[in-house]
């Protein structure tokens, strides 16, 4: 039996890769017109990469500078030269230095931002996916008779804009109190609602509910089927939307700026420090400030590029 | 397909309230109650707000026409400040749709046939979408200075950038946000037709390359008509988008020197200068924004109705 099945599995995976190799010979062969092509297209994507990496080595050099050797540089016309000497020692200045007054009067320093980019991302995330995975999957499983209202409801509030409610989102959430508090990411992101949905629903929708059928016969509940077969199945596509409400988290500034002005994050706190800089200030600590703030998206990203890619790559957005 | 269908979702409530259909109205009460209760009061309370507010006066609370007289006479003065956030809006849009949708089509396009370093190329592609607008901008605003890399190419083939900076006159200004909009803007584009792409059935493409067809008729006339779906999905979503595209105004020029547009200039009128508790001059904003709602929702509407006029093909 077992050499049954190692036999169908090299079956399997060589016909995969005779799969791939056609998909690359396809792709991938052309004629001399093509490669010619080809060549100019790959020069100007070079071009078009390394004008996306260059703010990188922008960021990183001048961060490393003194800051009256910045601006002599910056009036030279040299910003994008090295330092004349490294100093490492403007990460450690900006961690201790960097700040911003809220509005209670109080310094908020860059661990503290730090500290507040990390709880609202995570906030921001759980809430999204969870309250998304739980309506998509109540959604596209049951036969209810609110169903079709709800399901009308996440595909008009998604394509139907209403521009101008902020005014009174944000009198609201001074009403209900809520308005400069820690508790407004959780109550403001658990919208079941929006882009997480479609995704989720489509994932789940595909899902064969003989699953639940035989969860049922051997006893087991709704609350099982969902938790414990259908959740673990839907972790790729839940990781995918994560990963990038978490990019989106991290880096929203105008959310924060508007709604949290004394939670500042990475994000908001950098924007209002970079206000009250002056020409001639330090702007290489401040340079230093935007690395530390993004080296964790960065590091997300390349740990889990491939994972972004290929569900974006096996699932894509049905139209 | 009615196999189909049962196979894959719960079969539908008996007329009978038996303890078993009990337990899956409770079951879906206790998951859907929470993100329903959210839905009623963030989006269906605030957009009814919104609307109630557009008609009352800021100081009494009294039903009147005057923010929307307001509107009108900001959009209609040549130098109104809703008229300057329109036609700017108008240029996002524009550039959103004619520009950086059909390059970002292109780029998959030659992605998808695994131009060299294709796979390198589409991480690099998609590094303006995780880094932060602040850090994108701060690097980009030094780059175009008079004094920085841009200055100097700018120099060596004679010309000179004005000593305000590019973002600092009102002619320039908006348009070189628009530049940035363009630099940074294909990653969501390239991610979603990619993944379009990838599902395009080889065989397609084999007997294609077999007549010896060219890359340009291969896009035009196979991968575009198979990605369809895809692509008009996003046609539709820019349209959604059509009275708030926008580029990031607040860290470019705070909406100086003309660069304001309608998401911008609302966020400014909640935000106030910053302090907490914001401008408080809402009833303006929500008259502003439910005219352009009203006039926004037959364009949406219509556009979505054309896309489904074309067909898609199956496969």
């Amino acid at each position: 039996m077992e050499k049954v099945r190692e036999f169908n599995d090299t079956i399997l995976q060589n016909e995969q890769k005779m799969k791939i190799a056609k998909e690359g010979s396809i792709l991938s062969k052309r004629g001399r017109g093509a490669k010619i092509l080809f060549g100019i297209i790959f020069v100007v994507f070079l071009l078009y990469a390394i004008s996306l990496l260059l703010p990188f080595v922008f960021l990183i050099t001048n961060s490393l500078k003194g800051s009256l050797e910045y601006l002599e540089d910056s009036i030279a016309g040299k910003t994008m030269e090295m330092p004349d000497k490294w100093l490492f020692t403007n990460y450690i200045d900006a961690f201790q230095e960097m700040k911003m007054v809220n509005s209670r009067g109080q310094y908020v320093y860059l661990p503290a931002m730090l500290l507040n980019s990390v709880w609202y991302s995570i906030v921001c995330v759980f809430c999204g996916v969870a309250a998304s995975t739980l309506t998509a999957y109540c959604l596209a499983k049951y036969r209810f008779k609110l169903r079709g209202v709800l399901y009308g409801i996440a595909i008009f509030s998604m394509t139907i804009p209403i521009i101008g409610s902020s005014g009174a989102a944000f009198k609201l959430m001074y009403e209900l109190g809520i308005y400069n508090s820690p508790i407004l990411p959780f109550l403001t992101n658990f919208g079941g609602f929006g882009f997480n949905f479609l995704i989720l629903y489509g994932f789940f929708s595909n899902i064969s509910w003989s699953y639940a059928e035989a969860v049922f016969i051997d006893g087991g509940g709704h609350g099982t089927v969902f938790f414990k077969i259908m959740l673990p199945q839907a972790w790729p596509p839940m990781l995918t939307l994560a990963i990038m409400a978490w990019i989106g988290a991290w880096n929203d500034y105008m959310t924060c700026l508007l709604y949290l002005p004394d939670y500042p994050t990475l994000a908001s706190g950098l924007y209002r420090i970079k206000q009250s800089i002056t020409r001639g200030g330090n702007y290489p600590q401040y340079f230093a400030g935007l690395v530390i703030s993004i080296i964790p998206v960065v590091a997300i990203f390349i740990a889990f590029s491939d994972t972004i890619m290929q569900n974006f790559t096996v699932g894509g957005l049905k139209g | 397909m009615e196999n189909d269908k049962t196979l894959l979702t719960a079969p539908a409530p008996k007329p009978k309230h038996t303890a078993k259909k009990r337990k899956e109205t409770l079951f879906l009460i206790c998951m859907l109650a929470l993100p329903v209760l959210q839905w009623l009061v963030f989006w269906l309370y605030v957009n009814f707000s919104s609307i109630m507010l557009a008609f009352q006066d800021q100081r009494t609370g009294e039903f009147t026409f005057t923010n929307f007289a307001m509107f009108w006479d900001s959009l209609i003065s040549p130098y109104g400040e809703i008229r300057i956030a329109l036609k700017n809006t108008l240029i996002y849009f524009c550039t959103s749709l004619f520009v950086i949708m059909p390059i970002a089509l292109v780029i998959s396009y030659f992605l998808y046939k695994r131009v060299i370093f294709y796979k390198g190329f589409r991480v690099i592609f998609y590094l303006p979408a995780i880094i932060s607008g602040v850090a994108m901008v701060a690097v980009f605003t030094n780059f175009i200075d008079p004094t920085g890399p841009l200055g100097t190419i700018v120099k060596l083939f004679g010309g000179e950038i004005p000593p305000e900076g590019l973002l600092g006159r009102p002619t320039t200004a908006t348009w070189t946000i628009v530049a940035y909009c363009i630099w940074t803007g294909f990653c969501g584009n390239i991610l979603l037709f990619s993944g379009a792409m990838a599902r395009v059935p080889i065989d397609v493409l084999e007997s294609a390359k077999l007549e010896g067809i060219s890359p340009t008729r291969e896009l035009l006339s196979i991968v575009f008509p198979l990605i369809w779906p895809t692509v008009s999905t996003q046609i539709i979503f820019v349209f959604t988008g059509l009275f708030t595209s926008s580029g990031p105004i607040l860290l470019f020029t705070n909406g100086n020197n003309d660069t304001t547009t309608i998401s911008f200039w609302i966020f400014s009128q909640v935000y106030g200068n910053g302090a907490v508790g914001g401008s408080g001059s809402y009833n303006l904003v929500s008259a502003t924004g439910l005219c352009f709602t009203v006039v926004g929702v037959p364009i949406i509407l219509f556009v979505r109705w054309l896309m489904e006029k074309i067909p898609a093909v199956e496969y």
